[in-house]
């Protein structure tokens, strides 16, 4: 009886490590990952209806059952588990990837531009950025953008007639604001993508900055780089040493804590995204109409830049009938002219195909003339680079750290590099 | 030489009936769930650290690099300075409120008062709810604009605003007191315990003695209650020490790198970064530290339960 148990209770233990490892692929089943905002459970009604019912017209269609899973918050998490899971062959058949990154996963994704042929597509109609980012190394297309962002200075007119140029423009404007019992400029410096992408890298590249060089190292320490990041350290340095930033920026990492902040009604000049403008005009009602945007001040001298953003799908599976049905659901519901102009109406974002800004089925946000035009003159995407993530986190911690008083610009940025490099002059 | 045939113990049938009538092969599940769940997992990361992984390429190297990066590299050792900062504050605090608590709770009880209850609910609430959630809540308490709930109150009264959150001091701070709310609840919950369990008659006997408040205080409830103040000290000290969720939510170790205690760096090298080898090697050290801990913990207030 005794032996019974133990050995019932072995069997009972080897179930449970058999069924938790069971793996989850299925040949009738069409896995995929994707942001909340997209997907069929997104808190957005309509969104997730959209979605559904492009996801039950796939399912008739091919006979696949669509699986999806949803990405966590953290973009950069995301990244990093939806990599992890590429690397050990085990992503999902088809995946939502931050636009940028695309190159990343580049091994480990399908080349799409068959299917573009056979479903019409044409790569010229997609914005010149999105094409840079979308197209390989060697010439394949492999990743799909599905709407993207840029960042600008939205200000209230009553309080500022005319938008600043540069940044001295902009704390001088700030200060007169503070003087007057406002807020100064409002703007990400704290830790978070927001701070790196908004308030970092447009002033950098701005002076003609490079952050990551060819051989994929870092190299915004190297040579002009240096000067042109410390005229970027030293000029928000002086802005909160001034009183034209406050010393709380370095809480507010992401472009949306600029929601809470207008909410106040203090603020008369923040840098925001793109996707914020519909939330703007929820909060400020009736006001909205006094408030305007313009491209970000740039450090004096400096070329007008501002960061690009957005979202691409890639396909990672080799089922040539799943890659079909996975790419007729994403240009039906994100991709195709059609679903594309939907989806971007429904999520308040920038289409990235010239051809869906005239789509009847097209509705665009405030200002998304304005919008556009900054992308198109000034939009710069993030480098794609493995090291990106590495550089990126380091400044917006250097910056923190500038910002809260607790290292000097040139410590700050020193330290930065010597953490973001480390190792890498024995490997050369 | 006797023959192996004639020793009855020698046969293996014995032998397996013997093992089988001890408790042995009963902790063979379970030690092998433990080798499964814990033991593998904390081989693979010592075996991490010395590598050079990362997220993104499945060929690596062996090398001590992550472990020289970690000690050369400026961050380091102000890191483990926060970290001891938050911890021995917290740990300091959480035992003396927790302490303080069950003592007024228990009070409250043998005079009767109505209440005592509610009282013992409520703080109970505290340690129910996810750290995530505390580091909201506190945001939403610390937030340094007029929605600030506390620098609202400060400012009525002239006193605001705080730069609860963007100064570093100050943020450090902040974190440490949220984190004594959060963790004053479990270690009144064990205090609780621990004084429930002493002999009432030991106390009327030590006051018909003549010891005063101060005397019972130290001869009659801190020995009684020390074998709990020792799990209570062990406990709260490993969980603050990998304390990640509620600092996350509350400064994402910010302003700078400010409040980045140890567990929050090894998100950041593993998810944010992609280095394994970093992060694991920085688990290690985490690993070591409350392993020392509560060697140190159990030699010092053991031997002292001995003696006493």
């Amino acid at each position: 009886m005794k032996s019974f148990s133990l050995l019932s209770c072995c069997a009972g233990c080897f179930l449970i490590f058999a069924v938790s490892c069971t793996s989850a692929d299925d040949e009738n089943t069409l896995t995929w990952i994707t942001g909340s905002d997209s997907s069929p459970d997104a808190p957005d009604e309509e969104m997730s209806s959209y979605v559904q019912q492009n996801i039950n017209a796939i399912e008739s269609d091919y006979g696949f059952t669509m699986q999806h899973s949803i990405h966590t918050s953290n973009i950069d998490e995301a990244m990093a588990r939806l990599q992890e899971q590429a690397t050990r062959g085990q992503a999902p058949d088809f995946a939502l990837i931050d636009g940028y990154a695309i190159e990343r996963f580049e091994e480990h994704l399908q080349p799409l531009n068959e299917l573009m042929d056979e479903h019409g597509m044409d790569l010229n109609d997609f914005l010149p950025f999105a094409q840079d980012v979308m197209v390989g190394e060697d010439g394949n297309v492999y990743g799909l953008y599905l709407s993207t962002d840029i960042r600008y200075v939205f200000y209230d007119t009553r309080f500022v007639p005319e938008p600043p140029k540069t940044w001295d423009e902009a704390m001088e404007i700030s200060l007169d604001l503070v003087d007057q019992g406002y807020e100064g400029l409002v703007l990400p410096l704290g830790i978070g993508e927001g701070t790196a992408v908004t308030s970092l890298w447009p002033l950098f590249w701005g002076q003609g900055g490079e952050l990551i060089d060819e051989n994929g190292q870092p190299s915004f320490y190297n040579e002009d780089n240096k000067e042109h990041m410390l005229n970027v350290f030293n000029g928000i340095h002086k802005g909160v040493q001034t009183g034209a930033i406050s010393k709380r920026m370095a809480t507010n990492g992401e472009e949306n804590d600029g929601n809470a902040e207008i909410s106040t009604g203090l603020v008369k000049m923040l840098y925001p995204g793109s996707w914020q403008i519909n939330t703007f005009q929820d909060i400020l009602g009736d006001d909205f109409q006094y408030w305007d945007v313009a491209s970000l001040p740039m450090l004096e001298g400096g070329e007008q830049t501002s960061s690009v953003g957005g979202w691409a799908f890639g396909i990672f599976t080799e089922d040539p009938d799943k890659q079909q049905a996975a790419f007729d659901f994403l240009q039906r519901t994100y991709v195709g002219a059609e679903g594309m102009a939907r989806f971007t109406t429904r999520d308040g974002s920038m289409p990235v195909r010239s051809s869906v800004y005239d789509s009847p089925e097209f509705e665009p946000i405030p200002f998304i003339d304005e919008f556009l035009d900054i992308l198109e003159k000034e939009g710069q995407p993030r480098p794609p680079d493995q090291i990106y993530n590495t550089v990126s986190v380091q400044l917006q911690t250097a910056i923190s750290q500038v910002v809260s008083g607790s290292k000097t610009p040139e410590q700050a940025l020193e330290d930065a590099w010597e953490i973001a490099t480390f190792g890498m002059e024995d490997d050369e | 030489m006797k023959p192996e045939t004639n020793d009855p113990l020698a046969s293996p049938t014995k032998i397996k009936k013997k093992f089988l009538n001890t408790p042995y092969p009963w902790l063979i599940p379970l030690s092998l769930l433990l080798i499964v769940v814990f033991l593998y997992p904390i081989i693979e990361i010592v075996r991490m650290s010395f590598s050079d992984m990362n997220l993104v390429d499945s060929e690596y190297t062996y090398t001590f690099e992550s472990y020289v990066r970690l000690f050369t590299l400026p961050g380091f050792w102000p890191m483990l300075g926060t970290t001891g900062f938050f911890v021995f504050f917290s740990v300091t605090f959480q035992l003396l409120c927790g302490f303080i608590v069950a003592l007024l709770i228990v009070r409250g009880e043998s005079l009767k008062l109505k209440g005592t209850i509610v009282v013992r609910t409520s703080v109970l609430v505290a340690w129910a709810i996810p750290g995530v959630v505390i580091g909201i809540i506190f945001e939403m308490l610390y937030t340094e604009t007029q929605a600030g709930i506390l620098n609202h109150f400060l400012s009525l009264i002239g006193l605001g605003p705080i730069t609860f959150l963007s100064d570093p001091t100050m943020a450090l701070l902040s974190v440490t007191l949220a984190n004594i709310w959060r963790g004053t609840a479990f270690s009144m919950i064990l205090m609780y315990a621990g004084l429930q369990t002493i002999s009432k008659d030991v106390q009327e006997a030590a006051k018909i003695d003549g010891a005063g408040p101060f005397q019972r205080f130290r001869n009659v409830i801190l020995p009684a209650i020390a074998p709990i103040v020792l799990i209570n000290l062990i406990i709260i000290s490993i969980d603050t020490f990998n304390t990640f969720d509620m600092v996350m939510a509350l400064t994402q170790g910010g302003p700078g790198n400010s409040t980045e205690v140890i567990a929050l760096s090894i998100y950041t090298s593993i998810f944010q970064e992609f280095n394994l080898g970093v992060g694991a090697a920085t688990s290690v050290i985490l690993l070591l530290i409350n392993i020392s801990m509560t060697l140190v913990y159990l030699r010092v207030l053991g031997k002292g339960r001995n003696e006493s």
